[in-house]
């Protein structure tokens, strides 16, 4: 009975805890590029909002749906394209950062069969401080409306 | 002195009659002799001379030759990238789609570019994997690659330049390339240049305006 009343007490504070953080960041607009028949190589956007305090450091993502997924950065120097891999990306309190074409976005080996138009692609978050995410992605074509 | 004075103001009279003719035929000829003004741009960078540039040999996604010959008789946007490239190429392909699409729409129908994506990979983007990954976009535009000498030689003359970058995490690597837009005329002359980040409204109202003067400069 004390057991219990003990895991329970921690199950609730666990949920607190959660819902407070869970308060804190919201990922909206997410995304995953329709891959173009024959790409090896896919995009996925989406927006991460912070609306907490301090600020919070996005590091990885993952998907049952890819092997891997790198946080990427693109960028035009000079009239010159440049995709760079990034280790991690921090917004800033009550700030947001945008995953979005030409700029940071994740990126995916396309995996077979690839996604369509109609899916939705399950991505998880995961943040410096132990906290995670999880969004559903429509496959979209570029230049669909959201 | 003062009949002599008359006499000097008839012979100016004389002068008149020839200046009056010339004034008229240059006033005639006006419009056609002197080059209209240039186009209003929002983002296009107009070439102050077309430039002429030396053939090339690139193979199309249909594996016909791709030369200049095939620039000539029509307005031609270059994209130069790689279809492993996620984010820059696929977006600025669907743009080009989009800018397809729009200028399908003007009511005064414009001649339609040709657009041709340029792989600047020819070790991964055969023209069968362009076949297949080009006209997704819009089953107009085409693909193209080449021998790595001949990308190059195409692309030093039309100011893109690209280089393989560092492996990525499945040993993938990539590809840093210009992310411009270029314009040949149906001279087979590169006429213009368009800067990134490109949108559709934006390409679509300049390369209107860079036909519309292209069609006075030479009525």
């Amino acid at each position: 009975m004390r057991l219990h009343t003990r895991g329970l007490l921690a199950a609730v504070l666990l949920l607190i805890t959660r819902a407070v953080d869970a308060a804190g960041l919201h990922v909206d607009g997410a995304w995953v590029r329709e891959a173009p028949p024959g790409a090896a190589m896919l995009a996925a956007y989406l927006v991460v909002h912070n609306d907490g305090d301090r600020p919070r450091t996005l590091v990885s993502v993952d998907s049952p749906r890819f092997d891997f997924v790198m946080l990427h950065r693109s960028r035009v120097v000079d009239g010159v394209a440049h995709m760079e891999h990034v280790e991690q990306i921090t917004i800033a309190p009550a700030g947001r950062v945008a995953l979005q074409p030409g700029g940071y976005h994740l990126m995916m080996p396309a995996p077979e069969p690839p996604p369509r138009v109609g899916e939705r692609i399950p991505l998880r978050l995961h943040f410096q401080d132990g906290e995670t995410l999880q969004v559903e992605a429509p496959v979209r074509r570029a230049g669909d409306a959201p | 002195m003062h009949g002599h004075r008359r006499q000097a103001g008839r012979s100016e009279i004389w002068w008149i009659i020839p200046g009056v003719v010339i004034a008229a035929l240059a006033w005639h000829f006006y419009p056609v002799s002197e080059p209209a003004a240039p186009p209003t741009l929002q983002k296009a960078t107009l070439l102050p001379q077309p430039r002429a540039i030396a053939d090339f040999h690139l193979v199309d996604h249909h594996g016909r030759t791709l030369n200049l010959a095939r620039l000539r008789g029509h307005w031609s946007l270059l994209f130069f990238g790689y279809t492993h490239c996620p984010d820059v190429c696929p977006t600025t392909l669907q743009t080009l789609a989009t800018t397809l699409k729009r200028l399908d729409a003007v009511p005064t129908k414009p001649e339609l570019p040709q657009v041709i994506f340029i792989s600047v990979d020819p070790d991964r983007d055969t023209p069968e994997r362009l076949a297949a990954y080009v006209p997704y976009f819009d089953t107009r535009m085409l693909g193209a690659t080449g021998k790595h000498q001949e990308l190059e030689h195409l692309a030093r003359q039309v100011g893109i330049v690209y280089a393989r970058s560092r492996a990525g995490k499945d040993g993938n690597y990539l590809v840093d390339h210009s992310a411009a837009i270029v314009l040949f005329d149906p001279d087979g002359r590169l006429h213009a240049v368009f800067g990134a980040p490109h949108d559709p409204a934006t390409l679509a109202a300049d390369l209107q305006a860079i036909q519309r003067h292209y069609q006075d400069t030479r009525r």
